[in-house]
C-alpha cells in the first residue's frame, strides 16, 4: 500500500493534534502545586478538581476524623476538590510553609495565629474546628498534689508549641512558679515522676495516663477552659493571598471539613475505623478504646457551641486576645473581621 | 390422661426409676469430680506457669542485666580513660560487634557538646555511625528522662528512626563532667530479640507468655496487633474486663500472682500467671486458656460418662431379661384370671415358678379358685332352694287372696248392703284378714282381724281365722260366742302364740240391728248421710288367742238409713311418712271429713289413697286393710247394680 503525500501530512498533522492533546490534559492535572512525597490524595480522579495542599498540626489520630471523613465519604469531591494532605511539622514551621506557598491550608491554634499576626494580618481563619481548649494540667494525688498551690516550685512538662502559652497564662493568673520543663508530647517523663504536673490534652495524653494504669480519681486535674473561658483552639488557616485568589475553594474546604466531622460524629464506629486504618497505614500506634475516646472528646470541643460550630467566634477571640495581652503584654495587629471573613455572615 | 401400658410395665418402672436415681448420682459425681480435677489442675498448672515465668524472666533480666553492665562498664571506661573520639568509636563499634545483645549505641551530648553527638549501630552485621543534632533528641525520653532526673533508667521500647531503624529497647546513663551534665549514654537491644525470647518456652501449643512495660504497654504478645498499640488497659476498656485491669494494676506493682481473666478480649477466659523483671519493673505474664487448662479433665469426665451410659445399658439390659423372666408366670396368671373372670372357673393355673413370691402367689390363686368354685356351688344350691320357697310364697298369696270376697256391688244378692273392701299385704303374703258372709237369710256376718307378726305364720292363722269362720258362726250367731270359740281354738292350735286383733259384726240387714265385737281392734267409725261421722272405739276383750278362759261381750246397735261403716285395721292409722310421722287416729278423722256421701267403694278408694299419698316416700310397713258397707242407702234401694 502506498501512502501519497496528502494522506502523509494528514496522518502527522493528526499525530501533532494527539501529542498537543495529551500535553493539554498532563497540564491541567495538578498545576504547579503537586510536590513529591506528599502523600495522602482526598480523590485519584484529581482531573478537573482544585487541589488543595493541606498540612495537619500532628499525626494521624481521631483528632483529625473530620478530614479523614470528608476525604472518604468524597465531600472534597463534591466541593470540586482536590485534598493533599502534606507531612506533620511544628506550627511554626507550618505557618512558615504556609508563607511560603509550600502549603494552601495548615491546621494551628488560635494563639499560634495570634503570634504570627502580631504585626500583619496576613491570616485568614477558614473555619474553627474546636470552641474551647482541652488543655488541662495533671498531677498524681499520690505525690501530694491536691490543689493548685501545690504545683508552686514543682516541675511542670509543658509542650513546646504555641499552645503552652495557654498553661502559662493559667500559671500567671495563680502566681505559680514552676520549673519548666520542655516535653515533645511524651508521658513516660510524668509516669515515672521525672516531672510533677504535666501538661496533657484532655483527649489524647489524659486518656494516656488512664490506659497507663492510672484512674481518674488519682489524679489531681485542672481544666483550663474552666480556668480561663473561651479560649479556641485548633483551626484552619490559609494566607490572606491565597484566600483573596481562591474564596471559593477555601470556603468549600471549610464547608466539607465541617461536613466531614458532623458526618464523624454521627457515625462513630465507622469514623473510628477509618481513624484506625489511617493510622495503620501511616504506621501508628493506635488503639481503639483511645480513638474512641478521643473522638467523644472532640465532639465535646467541636460542638460545644452549637450555634457557631465551625466559626470562630467573636467573644473566643477577644477573650484569647485580651488573655495573651493582660499576662504577657502580647499585642496583635488583626481584628476579628480580618481574621474571620464569614464574620459577617448569617 | 390413661397413662401407656408399656409405660406401666414392671421392667419399663425399673429400669426408668433405675435411671433418673442414677442420672442424678452420676451428674453429682461428674460435677464433684470436675471441681475436684479443675481444682488440682489448676494448681498444678499455676506451678508449671510459675516455673517458666521464671525461667522467662531469668532468660529476659539475663539479657537486658548484660546490656545494663556493658553500659556501666562503657561509662567507667569513658570515665577512667577520657578517650579521643577516635577511639571511643571504635571501642563502642567493638561492643556492638562482640556482643549480639547490643544492637545500637548513642552518646547524646548536651546543646554545648552537640557536635559529639553520635549513634552507632549495627545492620547485619555491619556496622554505621551517625552524627545527632541536639534537635533530633532533645525531648526524647531516652535523653530526657536520665537528663532530669540523673538517675540510669530503662526507657519504654520506642522506634528509632535515626539509628537501625527498628523497635529497641535502651538503658539511658547520664554523665557529668565536674557534677555538670555533660551528656547520656544510651545502650539499646532490639525489642525483637526479648519477643523471641519471651514467645519461645510454651510448654503446651496455646499457652503462650507476655511482656508488660512500666506502663503497662503489651512489649510482647502472639497478638502482634497489640504490640506497643495496647496496654493492658486498653484492652481492659475495650472489652469491659475488671479482672484484665487488676491484672494490669498488680504487674505495674511489680506483685507476684496469678488471676483469671474471662472476656471477649485477645486474653479469652484464661489463667495468667505473673511475674516482675527485678531489673526494670517489667512483667511477665504466662496465659494458659481454661479450655487447654480442662481438656485432660474434660476427656476423663468424657470417658467416665461413656463409660457409665454404657453400664447403664449393660444393667438395663439384664435387668431387662431378668424381669421378663420373672413375670413370665405372672403373665400366664393373668391371663388364666382374665378366663377366670369371664366364668371359666376350670382354667387351667400355671406351674410353679422358681421364684418364691411367684410360687406363694400362684398356690395362693389356686386356693381361691377352689373356694370360689365351692362358694358358686353353693350358691346355686342356695339359688335354687330359695326359688322353690319363693313359688310357695306365691302360691300361699294367691291362695290367701283367693280367701278374700271378690268385691261385688250388693253380696249374695243382698240389695239392702253394698260393701267394699281393700286388702294390701306389706309382702308377698299378709297377717290382715277383711270376710263376710251370710249367716242365714237375714244376718250378715262381717269381720275385719289382723294378725300379729307377718310373714308365713300370720298368712296361715289368718288363713285358719278365715277358714274357721264361717262354719262356728251359724252356729252360735252371737258375736262374742263366735269369737271365744274362735279363741279357744286358737289359743289350743296356734303354735307360734300368734295372736289376732278382730271386729266381728252380725248386721241384720232386714232391722239395721247390728251386733258386733271388738277384740283389742282398732275402733270403727260410722259415717252418717249428713257425712257427720262416729267413732267406736270400745273393745269388749283382748285379743284373741293369748289367754284361752276370757269372756267376750257382745254390743247392739240399731242402724239407720244409709249408715256406712268404715272398719280397718292398724295399718292405716299407723301409716307413716318420710317424716317418720304417723297419720294417726287425727289424720285419719280429716280424711272422713273430707269424703263425699256415704258409698263403700268411693270410701274405701279414697281413704286407702290418701293413705297412700301420705306414705308416698315411705316403704309400707304394715298390711292396709279397708272394709266399708252401708245399710240400705235410699239411692240405691229398689235399684240393683247401681253404683
Amino acid at each position: 500500500m502506498r501512502f501519497t503525500k496528502f494522506s502523509f501530512i494528514l496522518l502527522l498533522a493528526g499525530l501533532c493534534l494527539i501529542v498537543a492533546l495529551l500535553l493539554t490534559a498532563c497540564g491541567k492535572s495538578g498545576g504547579d502545586k503537586g510536590k513529591p512525597g506528599e502523600t495522602v490524595s482526598s480523590n485519584d480522579n484529581s482531573e478537573s478538581l482544585f487541589t488543595i495542599r493541606y498540612r495537619p498540626k500532628w499525626h494521624p489520630q481521631a483528632q483529625f476524623a473530620g478530614v479523614y471523613m470528608a476525604s472518604k465519604k468524597g465531600f472534597y469531591t463534591n466541593y470540586g476538590l482536590n485534598v493533599i494532605t502534606q507531612s506533620v511539622t511544628p506550627d511554626e514551621y507550618a505557618l512558615t510553609q504556609l508563607e511560603s506557598g509550600n502549603s494552601d491550608i495548615v491546621l494551628i491554634d488560635l494563639i499560634t495565629a495570634l503570634k504570627a499576626t502580631a504585626d500583619s494580618t496576613w491570616l485568614v481563619n477558614l473555619a474553627q474546628v474546636s470552641q474551647k481548649t482541652s488543655i488541662m494540667l495533671v498531677a498524681k494525688k499520690s505525690r501530694g498534689f491536691n490543689s493548685i498551690n501545690s504545683f508552686n516550685g514543682k516541675k511542670l512538662g509543658l509542650w513546646q508549641s504555641g499552645s503552652s502559652l495557654i498553661s502559662e497564662v493559667f500559671l500567671h493568673q495563680n502566681n505559680l512558679t514552676m520549673q519548666i520543663i520542655p516535653v515533645n508530647w511524651s508521658v513516660s517523663l510524668f509516669l515515672q515522676d521525672v516531672v510533677d504536673v504535666i501538661n496533657a490534652m484532655r483527649y489524647n495524653e489524659y486518656h494516656q495516663l488512664i490506659q497507663a494504669g492510672l484512674d481518674e480519681s488519682d489524679l489531681f486535674s485542672i481544666t483550663l477552659s474552666e480556668s480561663l473561658g473561651t479560649i479556641p483552639e485548633e483551626g484552619f488557616y490559609t494566607s490572606r493571598a491565597f484566600y483573596e485568589k481562591y474564596p471559593r475553594q477555601c470556603r468549600a474546604f471549610a464547608e466539607a471539613t465541617m461536613d466531614g466531622w458532623l458526618y464523624a460524629f454521627s457515625n462513630q464506629v465507622e469514623t473510628v475505623d477509618t481513624v484506625i486504618e489511617v493510622m495503620n497505614q501511616a504506621k501508628i500506634r493506635a488503639n481503639r478504646p483511645h480513638q474512641e475516646w478521643m473522638l467523644n472528646q472532640m465532639k465535646e470541643v467541636v460542638m460545644g457551641d452549637p450555634a457557631n460550630i465551625g466559626k470562630l467566634t467573636r467573644a473566643g477571640f477577644d477573650n484569647t486576645v485580651a488573655l495573651i495581652k493582660d499576662n504577657f503584654g502580647h499585642q496583635t495587629k488583626i481584628k476579628y473581621e480580618d481574621l474571620v471573613p464569614y464574620a459577617n455572615q448569617k | 390422661m390413661q397413662t401407656r401400658s408399656e409405660d406401666r410395665t414392671l421392667a419399663y418402672q425399673i429400669i426408668s426409676y433405675t435411671f433418673i436415681f442414677l442420672l442424678v448420682i452420676f451428674i453429682a459425681a461428674v460435677l464433684i469430680t470436675r471441681a475436684l480435677f479443675a481444682n488440682i489442675t489448676v494448681r498444678n498448672s499455676l506451678q508449671t506457669m510459675q516455673h517458666l515465668a521464671h525461667e522467662k524472666v531469668y532468660h529476659v533480666e539475663g539479657r537486658l542485666t548484660k546490656v545494663q553492665t556493658l553500659a556501666k562498664t562503657s561509662l567507667d571506661f569513658i570515665r577512667d580513660f577520657n578517650p579521643e573520639p577516635t577511639a571511643l568509636n571504635e571501642y563502642l563499634l567493638n561492643i556492638i560487634s562482640d556482643n549480639d545483645e547490643i544492637s545500637s549505641i548513642c552518646m547524646g551530648f548536651t546543646e554545648a557538646h552537640n557536635e559529639s553527638s553520635i549513634v552507632h549501630f549495627s545492620v547485619r552485621r555491619r556496622n554505621f555511625s551517625r552524627h545527632l543534632d541536639f534537635k533530633d533528641y532533645q525531648y526524647q525520653d531516652w535523653y530526657q528522662i536520665p537528663a532530669i532526673s540523673g538517675k540510669s533508667s530503662w526507657i519504654e521500647p520506642w522506634f528509632d528512626a535515626s539509628g537501625n531503624g527498628k523497635w529497641i529497647v535502651s538503658y539511658a546513663i547520664p554523665f557529668y563532667s565536674r557534677g555538670v551534665l555533660t551528656g547520656v549514654l544510651r545502650f539499646d537491644t532490639e525489642l525483637s530479640y526479648l519477643q523471641d525470647i519471651v514467645s519461645s518456652f510454651t510448654m503446651r501449643d496455646n499457652t503462650y507468655s507476655f511482656l508488660v512495660s512500666t506502663t503497662g504497654t503489651l512489649i510482647t504478645h502472639k497478638n502482634p496487633d497489640l504490640v506497643m498499640n495496647h496496654t493492658l488497659f486498653s484492652i481492659a476498656q475495650e472489652y469491659h474486663d475488671d479482672n484484665l485491669k487488676k491484672l494490669g494494676k498488680a504487674m505495674l506493682k511489680a506483685d507476684v500472682g496469678y488471676i483469671r481473666v474471662k472476656s471477649e478480649s485477645p486474653f479469652g477466659d484464661s489463667w495468667i500467671y505473673y511475674n516482675p523483671l527485678p531489673i526494670n519493673k517489667w512483667s511477665i505474664g504466662v496465659v494458659i486458656p481454661y479450655v487447654d487448662l480442662m481438656k485432660t479433665t474434660n476427656l476423663i469426665l468424657v470417658i467416665q460418662t461413656l463409660s457409665s451410659v454404657l453400664l447403664f445399658l449393660v444393667i438395663a439390659i439384664v435387668v431387662y431379661t431378668r424381669i421378663q423372666s420373672v413375670v413370665k408366670p405372672l403373665r400366664n396368671l393373668t391371663i388364666a384370671a382374665d378366663k377366670m373372670g369371664s366364668g371359666d372357673f376350670e382354667t387351667d393355673l400355671p406351674e410353679s415358678d422358681k421364684a418364691y413370691e411367684i410360687t406363694k402367689l400362684t398356690l395362693s390363686f389356686k386356693a381361691m379358685q377352689q373356694s370360689i368354685k365351692e362358694y358358686i356351688q353353693n350358691l346355686t344350691i342356695t339359688t335354687q332352694e330359695k326359688d322353690q320357697i319363693r313359688g310357695d310364697v306365691i302360691y300361699a298369696s294367691e291362695i290367701q287372696n283367693n280367701l278374700i270376697p271378690k268385691n261385688t256391688v250388693h253380696p249374695f244378692g243382698i240389695k239392702e248392703l253394698r260393701v267394699y273392701g281393700i286388702l294390701e299385704p306389706a309382702g308377698d303374703i299378709g297377717g290382715d284378714l277383711f270376710d263376710y258372709f251370710q249367716v242365714d237369710d237375714e244376718h250378715f256376718c262381717f269381720v275385719v282381724a289382723d294378725v300379729l307378726g307377718k310373714g308365713i305364720v300370720a298368712a296361715m292363722t289368718m288363713t285358719m281365722v278365715s277358714t274357721l269362720l264361717p262354719y262356728i258362726a251359724p252356729q252360735h250367731r252371737e258375736p262374742g260366742q263366735i269369737l271365744k270359740v274362735l279363741n279357744t281354738f286358737l289359743c289350743r292350735n296356734n303354735l307360734e302364740s300368734n295372736f289376732i286383733t278382730i271386729i266381728l259384726g252380725i248386721l241384720d240387714v232386714k232391722t239395721g240391728v247390728l251386733e258386733y265385737s271388738n277384740c283389742g281392734h282398732v275402733p270403727f267409725y260410722i259415717r252418717k248421710m249428713d257425712r257427720s261421722f262416729t267413732k267406736y272405739s270400745e273393745t269388749h276383750a283382748t285379743a284373741l288367742g293369748v289367754f284361752e278362759d276370757i269372756e267376750i261381750g257382745t254390743q247392739k246397735m240399731h242402724l239407720n238409713l244409709g249408715d256406712e261403716i268404715v272398719l280397718m285395721t292398724d295399718g292405716i292409722t299407723e301409716a307413716m311418712n318420710s317424716e317418720s310421722d304417723f297419720l294417726g287416729n287425727e289424720g285419719l278423722e280429716k280424711i272422713l271429713e273430707s269424703l263425699p256421701a256415704p258409698n263403700p267403694e268411693v270410701t274405701a278408694k279414697i281413704l286407702h289413697d290418701r293413705v297412700k299419698l301420705f306414705a308416698k316416700d315411705a316403704t309400707s310397713k304394715d298390711d292396709i286393710t279397708i272394709l266399708v258397707l252401708d245399710y240400705k242407702h235410699p239411692g240405691v234401694l229398689g235399684v240393683p247394680g247401681t253404683s
